[in-house]
């Protein structure tokens, strides 16, 4: 009797025609539910920050056309094969007041109040919450980690704040990042789980610092018992990645294990390989989104008033900003440089499909700087660019011009694509409460 | 407005206001009209009243720093422990690790972080039997054990804790031990996990010094007021002998002055030392610094620890070897070096075939304007550009570290640029000569260049030079009316300065207690600079002083409000998914914008919560 091969009987199943199977299983599952997950769930929707310091050059950022018929200006064009994804907003200004050069503006934008202190890049802290903060604060518990804070150029801590005074430390080194994300407490879909009991006992350690936290609470001041509420939540929250541990990884189709990479980045003749760096973050950011590790991201490719030294410049990066003359070319080399390695971000989320659509789609990604001209540290005309957010809706493809706008109806805008029931943003000179008409579909 | 100069002169700047030097901003002015008016050449003299009553600070959680994560461990469980490298950072916040200590709270990632650690140095103190043994104290009966593990837990608690236990807290440890060793039926294992519990535990990772409430105020007393003393001097908790005297309640009178004597002549005081001199003199910012390998060859990957390692040499030398006079630092010739700062400055290494760690003391020649700390590699390599030199930069650290002054930031909207070199403008002096004239600039810029510009003869790593773009440097100048020469001059005039020694009493106390304003407390300040003056500057004697000050056991008091109930109360093990959102409720980022539609019963707790300030 003659018996049937495997691939006859898959030929037999399709009707005859012959076809080959190229899909994944899984991929075809979800396929046939569009845009939702293996199990039948929408995908989620994600934020993040791609922050750089040092502001840009307004002339030659702003584009001549406004709406969906807008060509990237001198600056943007390494943005140009993502024209289709972007939403660029320029025109609007930060209203709080502009007292410290490069930290006015991101506290604007990110707190919607004026910064504390009187010298940023010695460490003087916003007044509030950053908007990733309270996105983070709103929808981080469905993910291992709330948020997560990376950096390209070597740095200690992200603009993110939990609350004045408590700044988010951010990830510099590409392999402690994959360690944390992909390390012991990472488990790729279908992976089984051998049952451990030291994670039981690790979450009754925590549950009993947490007991520690709640007596020492009791006797201290208000302020310091906000203190201590910030490290209550970070127990609660550890506690809860354990136990997540113990159940399914969520069912996602893209969702894998990335390549380490390497345990040091060496310089370039003296210089930072941010060209390297900001590649293996890319990636592994894009990997952590995927596989609904977390939801918020804050990336500081560099820091307010960062001297880098960028391949090929003359001088450092802050330097430049102020001791160059006429257009900048060189500050214009290194702004084209940071847009390239945010092109390469957006590609590395538009290369894991989701659905039929991809991560970029279901990502939100707020692309800004900490002042508009870097060389007068002035805060109208204030650098934005969004980019992916289908599913949030906003509308893409476009630039949309907002002249004198308040920059917090931007900030209310996005608290309220995330779902947030926000219905106002920014404290005295800064409140608003409307979001910015044109941004969302 | 406050006029800069005439405050100097009299040598009564502490701090300026923000406001000073700077000329009005708006509207926005035409830098390239240097002649128009001089906003800061007004004659106003304005001088500070005498300082009021001493008002005490209200107490703040101090949070470990990383020095002294790594001192507390060690001093308890010996100096061999191989500490984690993968900690929380430090929060430098108004330019101080200090103030950063006690304003800011433990991340989600420092959480993980100091979790991993915790069970790594567990782990790591019962591995070597030797090691073992003097964490165990009791040789266990049976795998679960309670009698020794309480035995192991009333060996260390108290060190750890820096205070007694309670009888509570070892009961709940002990419990915790029980259920880990008959899990992973192991005693050693169950100890682990108690050594893990302490390790993690914010009476651990915070100092708690809150003073007790007395006629009004709070006083430090006891297990509180060892803490701040042995943080302060030693960088590190109690040693047994504090704690006992302190637990007994007679750290106090003759008794504390016995112990802080006892402290003070102990090698542990040269951390004490180190820590306040890397906040003082934000040497931390030598881990980033970088540099062009083509331009400047001598640079490499441990330039920036070798310059830290020289500060801190000379300062040890000078305030604790010698017991000297602490303005030495500023004008001395001696310095300590290795193999790449002595090819840096010129000068032969005493010792063939040492390695690149290794430093000796040396003595710069006369020649050379090379002089103290601010003819270090430190100073000169970080207070620069990348690849030039930067006056501003200089001038600026000189200004607010040296003596103290706040200098503001430059306005906003003023245009920036300087001239490139061209056959007018060669020297970086000619150029920056525009910042010094034009209007909106001059106010500042005279102040922070006319010391930076004398620092010319050192390019951007601090190696001597002659010439800037092939034209001989002039490195004269003059502070505040004073005329130097060269930077040997800069150095004797910031020495005889009456701002310095005002400055270093300034900021030890600052790094004391971990605040940055200080106004209000200006009595103590000067209290602290007349003693300092009258003991030959010997910085020893200033510490003494310091902790040994009526207002070093004082504190304001403070309102203890009664504990909110939890808004997951009782679920601990509930879902992981809902505890999380119920832990992230607990901190105050939800404002009540977010939770205007109040329907779970978390919301009542978040619009409690609002707000940070």
């Amino acid at each position: 009797m003659k018996t049937l091969s495997r691939r006859t009987v898959l030929r037999g199943v399709v009707g005859g025609m012959g076809v080959s199977i190229a899909l994944p299983w899984l991929e075809a599952m979800t396929d046939r539910t569009k845009r939702a997950r293996g199990d039948g769930s929408a995908f989620p929707k994600r934020f993040g920050m791609w922050f750089f310091g040092n502001g840009v050059l307004p002339e030659q950022w702003l584009p001549a056309q406004e709406g969906a018929g807008w060509q990237p200006s001198p600056l943007l064009m390494p943005l140009a094969a993502m024209r289709e994804h972007l939403t660029l907003v320029t025109g609007t200004r930060v209203a709080t007041l502009n007292t410290v050069p490069h930290g006015s503006g991101p506290a604007g934008l990110l707190t919607g109040d004026s910064l504390a202190g009187n010298e940023f890049n010695n460490g003087s802290s916003f007044r509030g919450a950053t908007i990733d903060q309270r996105i983070a604060a709103s929808i981080g518990g469905e993910t291992r980690f709330r948020s997560i804070e990376t950096a390209v150029q070597t740095a200690q801590y992200s603009l993110a704040h939990v609350a004045a005074n408590q700044r988010v430390p951010c990830e510099a080194d590409p392999r402690a990042l994959f360690n944390r994300l992909f390390g012991d407490g990472f488990r790729a879909p279908g992976e089984m789980t051998m049952p451990d009991p030291r994670l039981g006992l690790r979450r009754s350690v925590l549950d009993a610092v947490s007991s520690q936290s709640r007596a020492l609470s009791s006797r201290v001041s208000a302020e310091d018992r906000r203190r201590l509420d910030q490290h209550y939540t970070s127990l609660r929250a550890l506690e809860s990645q354990l136990a997540r541990l113990e159940s399914n990884p969520p069912n996602l189709a893209s969702c894998r294990r990335p390549d380490a990479p390497p345990e040091t980045i060496a310089d370039l003749m003296g210089r930072p390989d941010m060209r390297l760096r900001s590649r293996l973050m890319s990636e592994l950011k894009a990997m952590a989104l995927g596989c609904d590790i977390t939801r918020v991201f804050f990336h500081m490719y560099s820091q307010p008033v960062n001297n880098t030294l960028f391949q090929g410049a003359p001088a450092g990066h802050h330097q430049l900003t102020h001791d160059e003359l006429g257009d900048q070319p060189q500050v214009a080399a290194i702004i084209r440089i940071i847009l390239e390695d945010f092109a390469g971000f957006l590609q590395a989320l538009s290369r894991i499909p989701e659905g039929d659509e991809t991560l970029l789609d279901h990502t939100m990604v707020l692309c800004t700087t900490d002042c508009s001209y870097g060389r007068t540290h002035s805060l109208d005309e204030y650098p934005l660019i969004f980019a992916g957010g289908r599913s949030h809706g906003l509308r893409r493809g476009t630039h949309l011009r907002a002249r004198g706008e308040n920059i917090c109806k931007v900030s209310l805008s996005i608290l309220q694509l995330m779902g947030l029931r926000a219905s106002e943003f920014g404290v005295g000179p800064g409140r608003v409460t409307e979001p910015l008409s044109g941004l969302s579909v | 407005m406050l006029q800069c100069t005439t405050l100097r002169k009299y040598g009564l700047a502490l701090t300026l206001t923000a406001a000073a030097c700077t000329p009005p901003v708006s509207p926005p002015v035409d830098v390239t009209d240097v002649t128009s008016v001089d906003a800061t050449a007004t004659g106003d003299v304005a001088v500070r009243p005498p300082p009021g009553p001493y008002v005490p600070h209200v107490p703040r959680l101090r949070r470990l720093t990383r020095s002294q994560y790594r001192h507390s461990l060690q001093d308890v469980f010996g100096a061999t422990l191989v500490i984690p490298r993968a900690l929380e950072p430090d929060i430098v916040s108004e330019g101080s690790s200090s103030v950063g200590s006690s304003e800011s709270s433990i991340s989600q990632r420092g959480t993980e972080q100091y979790e991993t650690a915790a069970y790594e140095i567990a782990e790591q103190l019962l591995r070597e039997p030797a090691r073992r043994a003097t964490v165990v104290p009791c040789v266990p009966t049976a795998v679960r054990d309670d009698g020794c593990t309480e035995q192991v837990v009333r060996a260390h608690g108290r060190r750890v804790y820096r205070r007694a236990l309670e009888a509570s807290e070892i009961a709940t440890l002990v419990a915790l031990g029980a259920r880990a060793a008959t899990t992973l039926n192991s005693f050693d294992r169950g100890i682990e996990y108690v050594i893990a519990t302490m390790l993690q535990s914010p009476d651990f990772l915070f100092r708690e010094e809150l003073g007790r409430e007395q006629d009004g105020e709070r006083r430090y007393e006891g297990f509180a007021l060892a803490s701040r003393l042995s943080f302060f001097l030693w960088d590190g908790p109690p040693d047994d002998a504090l704690l006992d005297v302190a637990g007994r309640g007679e750290l106090r009178g003759d008794e504390l002055a016995r112990q802080v004597d006892r402290m003070l002549a102990d090698a542990k005081l040269s951390r004490g030392l180190e820590a306040f001199v890397e906040d003082w003199l934000r040497l931390g910012e030598l881990d980033e610094l970088t540099r062009d390998a083509v331009i400047f060859p001598a640079f490499a990957a441990d330039f920036g620890p070798s310059a830290r390692e020289e500060v801190q040499r000379v300062v040890r030398y000078i305030a604790l070897e010698r017991d000297g006079d602490f303005r030495e630092l500023l004008r001395t010739r001696e310095t300590y070096v290795n193999r790449r700062l002595a090819s840096l400055y010129g000068v032969a290494f005493p010792v063939r075939d040492a390695p690149p760690t290794q430093f000796e003391r040396v003595t710069l020649p006369e020649s050379q304007p090379r002089r103290g700390l601010l003819g270090m590699a430190a100073f000169l390599a970080l207070q620069a550009h990348p690849i030039s030199t930067s006056p501003t930069l200089r001038g600026k650290y000189v200004r607010e570290l040296i003596l103290c002054e706040a200098i503001p930031a430059p306005p906003v909207g003023v245009d920036t640029a300087i001239p490139p070199p061209s056959s007018e403008n060669r020297t970086l002096r000619s150029r920056l000569e525009f910042h010094r004239q034009a209007s909106s600039c001059r106010g500042c810029h005279r102040l922070l260049d006319n010391i930076g510009l004398g620092f010319e003869n050192f390019d951007a790593i601090g190696r001597f030079r002659r010439a800037d773009n092939g034209v001989v440097i002039d490195a004269r100048g003059d502070i505040d009316g004073v005329p130097y020469e060269d930077p040997a001059g800069i150095a004797g005039i910031l020495a005889e300065h009456p701002s310095f020694p005002a400055c270093v009493a300034s900021r030890l106390y600052r790094h004391a207690w971990g605040y940055h304003d200080d106004e209000m407390q200006r009595a103590e300040l000067e209290r602290l600079t007349t003693s300092f003056a009258s003991g030959g500057y010997r910085l020893r004697a200033l510490m003494r002083t310091l902790v040994l000050g009526e207002t070093f056991v004082r504190a304001a008091n403070f309102a203890v409000l009664p504990l909110p109930p939890l808004p997951d109360a009782g679920a601990a093990d509930a879902s992981d998914a809902s505890a999380a959102r119920d832990a992230s409720a607990a901190v105050d980022v939800v404002t009540a914008t977010d939770v205007s539609d109040a329907s779970d019963a978390s919301d009542a707790s978040d619009v409690t919560a609002e707000d940070g300030r």
